[in-house]
């Protein structure tokens, strides 16, 4: 039997501080991962800030610690940051970094489309921000639906003007990106990885990649067409011309822009699940098969977002029926993480709570999104804070918990060093804990009739239960403060990890932690969707030293 | 690693009280929306309270799974050296969690249709009409007999109330003057847009007399928070009284022509 020796690499540079020129110029994808990363998790931080100034203000009711323009425009901001400059941007990261690596490449397919990409994102940040110096930023919600953003009623500021610019930028940005990952995916892969030997977080960035490309041009469209309207005095979605019109383009691109946000999570949750059960993915056709189901249905829903502007009964039955159908393939894919995890031995590691997280709030936020889709009960909970607990379900209760799982999963092999075990049961059982203190009595809220999106409240009998979710969303910002100083502390004095400290099983942790920039010396081969299982079962695999020396 | 479990078992107890505490009415915590007075608020009640027991069963049914996992599969509770079986599948299990939740969300979708077709669809058969729109910040409610209520939008005052005789089938006709707005009060039915220059409608037959508060849904400027809406219900000879009581007023200061 031949045994494949993993050499140890040759010397790099593996300091925590790079220097900057490198940064600015590198292709390698593992540092623009980094990059992409470290710039979503900084919007992170200003993304939660702002909520923590919205549940100040909302804590109690008549209160007037913001006025209402400047509420508004936090309320827009919050939003616009998480959606576009958090979760998108990180999940593109860690694709970035990982993708590569999982199928056996030396880099990404364009290296340097891949850093204009990059590049771009801050560009669009910066762009948004760029609103509050013009006189406040944009002030209608994340959605910065029309006629409110047309400049008749918007005309204070060039915040709507810099929103829509920043979008547009980030639109190409995430085109690029997904060409690059598509390129990549089906021409770089290794010998004997085959399309049906994927790693499933791979497939999910396919699914993803496919879902972003198709959507984000009529994105930028709508963008543009606002700006026509509002620069060039034409009249698309004026009051004298179509406002849903602008609703259409706008959740045709932003139901699917949900799913790019929680496939690469449901990617990570496969991943995750089998190498801690110690079992193979239970049903792994079917899981694919999930992923594209997701694509083609979450492109057949956008007008659930519209079920109150009056449109034909037929038309709101068949988006209703389309709708109720993403919870088949998303059953399929929550049953077989179960049936994973189902006989196996499970070791309950941080990343392992993260993704029971995930499953047992994900879960919550599925069901609510069945009371959503049905259209008459829809027109109860619309537009109240029934939806802003169903969204945060699945957008924190989902894609960041996953994201937590992930950086836990995948810190050792970025830095070499394993993130602080105590500190990380502190960060998952604050952040449960809170997270749940936060959403879901929230869903009470828009129950009684509280309507999302307002400054304040004059009801009385409100009060308690805003009071009960401020004190809670205040538990989750010391969770993330733990975790942020979890991951600065371990980066710098973390444990060594070693090559493949979870005993893995894809191609990622055949390589050395970090990767050297050539990422293998020799790729592996791949008789299987879990190449280095085989390997270390076969007794074929000797790993090489650890790169990092303890300090 | 019994800490940990410990901590697991108290978060999912401490959900699972909230959600047996909020399955009462406790007043603050209603895991529904109020008891409705209009009859297509009540269908709509009644598809909410049928969806939810659908989703109590599959909400305890995968937690329990998931806690099962948690507690009968985890390392610790496995001999030293123990590996489990390496299942990669079962087509017929595969199938079954196919096929089971499309007859779930399926019926869900058939009843939440008829229910849609009953009471979403154009009315003809109404006793009276109103027209209402939404500007910033306020709402007109147009009786279409000159009488006109005014409701502009105050966080502290009580807004004018929107009358409505009682047990009489209402068109409401929704339109905007600037931007969009959204109408809602919960214990009437559910809320409809109100687009600039797009026609949307709803109805209401409130069965009691009273008064219910709703508020704008759609943000619409700094003024969104202060568009309180309060709707009225009066018996049928207070609300004739009411009714001649607007058009004396609104009579003496612009006359409008009698219809």
């Amino acid at each position: 039997m031949a045994t494949t020796v993993l050499p140890r690499p040759k010397q790099y540079d593996d300091t925590f501080f790079k220097p900057i020129s490198l940064w600015l110029t590198t292709t390698d994808h593992k540092l623009i991962g980094i990059m992409y990363m470290v710039t979503s998790i900084i919007s992170f931080v200003i993304g939660g800030i702002f909520a923590l100034i919205i549940r100040l203000q909302l804590s109690q009711p008549n209160l007037h610690l913001v006025d209402a323009e400047t509420y508004n425009q936090i309320v827009s901001s919050h939003g616009v940051t998480m959606i576009f400059f958090f979760v998108t941007i990180f999940v593109t990261g860690i694709a970035n970094y990982m993708v590569p690596l999982m199928i056996g490449a030396r880099d990404m397919a364009f290296p340097r489309v891949n850093l204009l990409g990059f590049w771009l994102i801050p560009v669009s940040i910066l762009l948004y921000y760029c609103g509050f110096l013009t006189g406040g930023s944009l002030n209608a919600g994340w959605t910065g639906y029309t006629p409110l953003t047309e400049k008749a009623f918007n005309n204070h500021s060039l915040g709507v003007d810099f929103w829509a610019l920043s979008i547009i930028v980030w639109a190409i940005s995430g085109i690029m990106a997904s060409t690059n990952f598509l390129t990549t995916i089906v021409a770089l892969r290794a010998p004997g990885m085959r399309f049906s030997r994927l790693p499933l977080f791979v497939w999910a960035q396919i699914s993803t990649s496919i879902l972003l490309l198709i959507v984000g041009a009529p994105l930028a469209a709508a963008m543009i067409l606002l700006e026509f309207d509002r620069q060039l005095g034409t009249q698309f979605f004026t009051t004298q011309g179509r406002p849903v019109l602008y609703q259409h383009l706008f959740w045709f691109f932003g139901h699917p822009e949900v799913y790019v946000m929680i496939l690469p999570a449901f990617g990570l949750i496969s991943e995750i699940v089998p190498v801690f059960a110690r079992k193979p993915i239970f049903g792994y056709m079917s899981m694919v098969a999930a992923l594209f189901g997701i694509v083609f249905l979450s492109m057949t829903v956008w007008a659930h977002h519209m079920f109150t502007v009056g449109m034909n009964t037929y038309v709101e039955g068949f988006f209703m029926l389309m709708t109720m159908l993403i919870a088949v393939p998303t059953g399929i894919k929550f049953f077989n993480w179960i049936a994973t995890a189902w006989w196996g031995s499970v070791e309950f590691t941080v990343p392992m709570k993260f993704v029971f997280g995930f499953l047992a709030t994900f879960l919550i936020g599925g069901i609510t999104g069945i009371f959503l889709a049905s259209v008459p009960v829809d027109t109860q909970l619309h537009q109240s804070y029934y939806v802003v607990a169903h969204l945060h379900y699945v957008l924190f209760g989902g894609s960041v918990f996953a994201i937590l799982a992930g950086v836990y999963y995948w810190f050792p092999k970025i830095t070499g060093r394993m993130l602080n075990r105590t500190l990380g049961e502190w960060n998952f059982w604050t952040v449960f804990v809170g997270f749940n203190g936060t959403f879901l009595i929230m869903h009470t809220l828009g129950l009684e009739g509280m309507p999302r999106r307002i400054w304040t409240y004059a009801n009385p009998s409100w009060a308690t239960t805003n009071m009960i979710i401020t004190i809670s969303s205040f538990l989750i910002a010391f969770s993330i403060l733990l975790f942020l100083i979890n991951v600065v502390n371990s980066w710098r004095h973390g444990e060594i990890a070693g090559n493949d400290p979870w005993q893995g099983n894809t191609l990622e942790w055949a390589t050395t932690s970090p990767p050297p920039p050539y990422n293998f010396e020799r790729v592996p081969p791949v008789r299987s969707f879990m190449p280095l299982r085989d390997l270390r079962e076969s007794g074929e695999v000797v790993e090489p030293e650890p790169v990092l020396t303890p300090t | 690693m019994a800490r940990s479990a410990r901590a697991l078992l108290t978060t999912i107890g401490l959900a699972a009280v909230a959600l047996v505490l909020s399955s009462c009415d406790t007043g603050g915590l209603s895991p529904i929306f109020p008891e409705p007075v209009s009859p297509n608020g009540r269908d709509i009640y009644d598809t909410y309270f049928y969806i939810s027991l659908v989703a109590i069963v599959v909400f305890v049914g995968v937690e329990s799974a998931l806690l099962w996992v948690v507690l009968r599969y985890r390392r610790g509770k496995r001999p030293a050296g123990y590996v489990p079986p390496q299942v990669h599948g079962h087509t017929g299990l595969e199938i079954a969690w196919t096929i089971a939740p499309l007859i779930i969300v399926l019926s869900i979708a058939a009843y939440s249709f008829v229910e849609l077709q009953k009471n979403f669809q154009p009315i003809t058969n109404q006793e009276m009409t109103v027209k209402i729109s939404g500007h910033q910040f306020g709402w007109n409610y147009d009786y279409l007999n000159g009488v006109v209520v005014h409701q502009e939008g105050s966080l502290v005052a009580e807004v004018p109330p929107f009358v409505v005789p009682t047990n009489t089938l209402v068109k409401l006709q929704f339109d905007a003057d600037d931007v969009i707005h959204s109408w809602w009060v919960p214990s009437i039915s559910g809320k409809t847009d109100a687009v600039p220059g797009y026609d949307n409608f709803s109805w209401l037959k409130i069965d009691r007399p009273g008064k219910w508060r709703g508020e704008c849904a759609e943000l619409c400027g700094s003024g969104h928070a202060q568009m309180q809406i309060i709707v009225q219900a009066m018996d049928k000879p207070d609300f004739d009284a009411w009714m001649a009581q607007q058009k004396a007023a609104t009579a003496s200061p612009s006359p409008s022509p009698s219809q």
